[in-house]
């Protein structure tokens, strides 16, 4: 690994009730101006990273063990979540990403920003120049918008906080192949346009794997595999197993065994 | 025509009284047994700074709204703040407790004899009459004003406020709106602060209409049935309610017995909770969450 | 009750008799023995004074066991205790006055009236939770103190009715240390039968209900039914204790009942400690004595006639204070406390207990 690292996390676990391990050992890093993918199956510990990261354990009675998560060189554990967003790292979460009785500009303007750009009205420009339907539906409440445009709001709104780092959970969640495309097209010019990087946690490795420049694997709470987008793709179990191309004869179940076996104590 | 105005009249002090409720259930959905007595300290706040500002009555007006805003943000930051995440039950009771406290007090600072802060400003009470033969008192009238402007303010503050969007947010997604880099604390301790500042008004201009003492508390308990018959968390649904309540109460008390005051607006709450528990304008799925 | 923890007291439960003995140790066997014997020879040494203090906490017990049953129980929450106790003192009032009814009338008379008001109390409950079940139960209590208001007022009785004390058997129960026996003996009989509660299927169904209603209903439960009993049982057992309290101060009036009245006993539960018997206990004898222990204390301070104007004063904020610092500090309230004290004594030399321990 080379270059400054944005976000660190080194040998990361964290612990549910003080009985159940979520993840362990998860080391990840995200440098400046990355798009990085966490892929994972459902129960994977996916969620729980990137909450471990966004300091929002607290509430579910989880607690980080070990380990230590480092953004721009400064610990992040066990803070409060609107310090965590004040230092430029903000999360668009899986569930309830909007306020729904509030309008769409409303949404956006009840972020707090770091406060760089003296303007609201620059961040709010730029808002609504990275999803320009934002900027018809700004009076409409946000209870009211489809699946892909609540999506597209909450991302706005995470933009509206000025961050270096945006986190997005489950990108493609219940969303239209088309919206997928053009959320993922957007994440793109926003890297591009503002240099802000992109946590993309996804159960969709086909979409998370188009825009990313690094991925990782995580499975049983355990990264098992990590490399360079392009080297992931052309893995033969991901392409297996996460993007569903068989390669040559149909395997049998018991083979699907067999790798989940020999993945678990890679990392 | 008095009949009308009377309604008004104690509407206003209703409504004025209600908001408080309102705002904060709204942003933290904790109920405050203890707004009665902040609403009373208000008016004491204002015994005092007329004994300390006995040259300029505006200034102490002023300066003891201005500190009871401050006493309402500080009972969140030392004392509700410690109480989220806790039960319902715990986080009311404490509010009870609060209130208990309060009212110990401020016999004790001012005793329990009946003060009069309109005197102490040398201010007098004018009687108006309107047309119709309806007679109102000055401070009466005053309590109408403030309540619109108080509506009309929190309206705006709510709507378009920076501020005011955000504690709409909390109050509809604590989580998120963390997340989005609101500071919790900062928001119900304004809420808080903003709850007890209306009170305070309401609390001040009773008492410069009528003289104080700590029965006081009791307008603050009978204005939470309009609360919460409008909706805990619905502003135009305080209105509405205290409206109803005082509707009721005067009319009851010009039609039928006058010592049914006290208990009228109880018993419109309870024909409320039976038919209607959350309330005219209120959300439904309240119910489920407390 | 809470037993002491099983595996450390060196005690265990050999039969399903074992089970259903009340005292199950040799050491509680003496220990009930001695605290029986001192609350029998205590009115025979202390003064009036402690006696009729000691009187009031049965009183206080009684109410504060009610409201445990009903809110630490079953988790039903009420602030309407009040109310209850005002209506079980104006029912025992009102028949002596209008009809002259004996004390054994009166008694289960006002409990009849306790049980019907727990099911009008009660019957929000089945659609309203939390905060809105006591804020419906907080509009009944000044219905009911209303209705006390409006008997006062119509019948001439505006500063109160007097009552006279209560004849047993051609015996008249007039002396401080008969009531001291009598109410003692109430508040036992009351403890026997919230203990019975708790270890019946009761019990039981309310924890239930108290932990999860969803799951309570989905295992079974009926709960409307249980619900109501709790409110039933303990309403009736409140309204007995208004009736006892209206005989033994020979007096009733409204004004007794005020809001401040049920704080005061919900204020018990919660100082004594949410859900457990000997918590309702604790918090009565607290609460009870809490005004005389401050008026003490400020006596003993210097100066102390200046402060005897505000002695009052003094204890409502102090009461406020005190209860601020148990809900915010000690949410397991006296119990929690005396429970860690206890443990510490088992346990000795030892800091911690095993994992799974019980209480």
């Amino acid at each position: 690994m080379n270059g400054t690292a944005l976000l660190e996390v080194d040998k990361l676990e964290v612990v549910y009730q003080r009985a159940i391990t979520a993840i362990q050992g998860v080391t990840l890093a995200v440098r400046k101006g990355q798009i990085v993918a966490l892929l994972g199956t459902n129960g994977a510990g996916k969620t729980t990273t990137l909450r471990a990261i966004s300091g929002f354990l607290g509430l579910d009675d989880a607690r980080v063990t070990e380990g230590a998560v480092r953004f721009r060189g400064s610990r992040l554990e066990n803070r409060p979540p609107h310090e965590i967003t004040r230092r430029g790292l903000s999360l668009v979460p899986e569930r309830d990403k909007v306020f729904p009785n509030l309008t769409v500009a409303e949404n956006l303007q009840a972020v707090v920003r770091r406060g760089r750009s003296g303007d609201a009205r620059v961040m709010d420009d730029a808002a609504y120049h990275f999803f320009p339907k934002l900027k018809e539906l700004r009076k409409r409440e946000a209870g009211l918008l489809s699946g892909g445009e609540r999506q597209m709001l909450a991302i706005a709104a995470g933009l509206m906080c000025e961050p270096d780092l945006l986190l997005i959970d489950e990108l493609s969640l219940g969303l239209a192949p088309v919206a997928v495309e053009n959320l993922t097209q957007s994440l793109v010019s926003i890297r591009d346009e503002l240099a802000i990087s992109i946590l993309l946690v996804e159960q969709s490795a086909g979409v998370a794997l188009r825009i990313a420049d690094y991925g990782y694997v995580l499975e049983n709470g355990r990264i098992v595999l990590d490399g360079d987008a392009e080297r992931l793709t052309r893995h033969a179990d991901i392409q297996e197993f996460y993007l569903g191309q068989a390669s040559g004869n149909r395997r049998s179940y018991r083979d699907v065994k067999q790798y989940r076996r020999s993945r678990r104590w890679y990392g | 025509m008095q009949f009308v105005v009377n309604i008004m009249v104690l509407a206003a002090i209703y409504a004025l009284i209600a908001c408080g409720y309102v705002l904060i259930y709204r942003v933290s959905r904790v109920l405050n047994l203890a707004h009665g007595e902040l609403m009373m300290l208000g008016a004491y706040l204002l015994v005092a700074t007329a004994s300390a500002f006995a040259a300029s009555p505006l200034m102490a007006v002023v300066f003891a709204a201005v500190m009871s805003l401050a006493v309402g943000g500080m009972v969140y930051l030392f004392l509700m703040r410690r109480m989220t995440g806790e039960t319902v039950l715990a986080a009311v009771l404490t509010t009870v407790a609060l209130g208990i406290l309060i009212r110990g007090l401020i016999v004790l600072f001012w005793s329990a004899q009946q003060q009069h802060p309109r005197a102490m400003l040398g201010w007098d009470n004018p009687v108006i009459v309107l047309p119709g033969d309806a007679r109102i008192s000055l401070y009466s009238a005053l309590l109408i004003v403030a309540t619109v402007i108080v509506y009309g303010g929190l309206f705006l503050f709510l709507r378009f406020g920076r501020w005011g969007i955000r504690m709409r947010a909390a109050g509809q997604n604590p989580l998120l709106a963390a997340q989005r880099g609101i500071n919790l604390h900062a928001v119900f301790a304004l809420a808080w602060g903003l709850s007890t500042f209306t009170g305070a008004i309401a609390g001040m201009l009773i008492a410069l209409d009528s003289g104080l003492d700590s029965t006081m508390t009791m307008i603050g308990l009978k204005a939470f049935p309009a609360a919460l018959v409008g909706g805990l968390d619905s502003l135009v649904g305080a209105l509405i309610g205290a409206l109803i309540i005082a509707g009721a109460e005067v009319g009851v008390i010009r039609f039928i017995d006058p010592l049914l005051a006290d208990v009228v607006p109880f018993i419109v709450l309870i024909v409320m909770l039976v038919i209607r528990p959350w309330g005219l304008f209120g959300t439904r799925e309240e119910l489920d969450r407390v | 009750m809470s037993k002491p923890l099983p595996s450390a007291s060196g005690h265990f439960r050999r039969s399903y008799a074992d089970e259903f003995r009340l005292i199950e140790t040799r050491f509680a066997k003496a220990m009930t023995l001695v605290f029986a014997v001192f609350l029998i020879g205590f009115p025979f040494v202390a003064s009036p004074f402690y006696v009729d203090l000691a009187t009031q906490v049965f009183l206080a017990s009684i109410g504060a066991l009610a409201l445990m049953l009903l809110t630490g129980i079953a988790g039903q929450i009420s602030l309407g205790h009040a109310g209850l106790l005002a209506a079980g003192a104006f029912t025992a009032g009102i028949l002596y006055k209008e009809t002259a009814a004996p004390f054994w009338i009166t008694i289960p008379a006002s409990a009849v009236t306790g049980a019907v008001l727990g099911i009008v109390f009660g019957l929000p409950s089945l659609r309203l939770r939390g905060l809105y079940l006591a804020v419906s139960t907080l509009a009944l209590h000044f219905v009911v103190v209303y209705l006390g208001g409006e008997y006062e007022t119509r019948r001439g009785y505006s500063t109160g009715i007097l009552v006279d004390p209560p004849v047993v058997f051609g015996f008249e129960i007039y002396s401080p240390r008969i009531w001291y026996f009598v109410l003692a003996a109430a508040a036992g009989i009351a403890l026997l039968v919230s203990i019975n509660l708790m270890r019946s299927r009761s019990g039981r169904a309310w924890r239930a209900i108290h932990s999860n209603e969803t799951v309570a209903e989905a295992l079974g439960i009926d709960m409307a039914r249980y619900k109501l009993l709790a409110f039933v049982i303990s309403s009736a057992m409140t309204s007995v204790a208004g009736a006892l309290f209206a005989y033994y101060r020979g007096f009733v009036s409204i004004e007794a009942f005020s809001l401040y009245l049920t704080i005061q006993y919900v204020a018990m539960i919660i100082i004594g400690g949410m859900g457990n018997l000997l918590g309702a206990l604790l918090g009565a004898v607290f609460v009870t004595l809490f005004p005389y222990l401050i008026e003490g204390l400020m006596s003993a301070l210097p100066g102390a006639d200046r402060l005897a104007g505000s002695v009052f004063a003094v204890n409502y904020a102090a009461f406020g204070f005190v209860m601020i610092l148990f809900l915010v500090f000690e949410p397991q309230g006296l119990v929690g406390i005396w429970r860690r004290v206890r443990n510490y004594f088992l346990l000795w030399p030892f800091k911690h207990k095993a994992l799974g321990g019980s209480s």
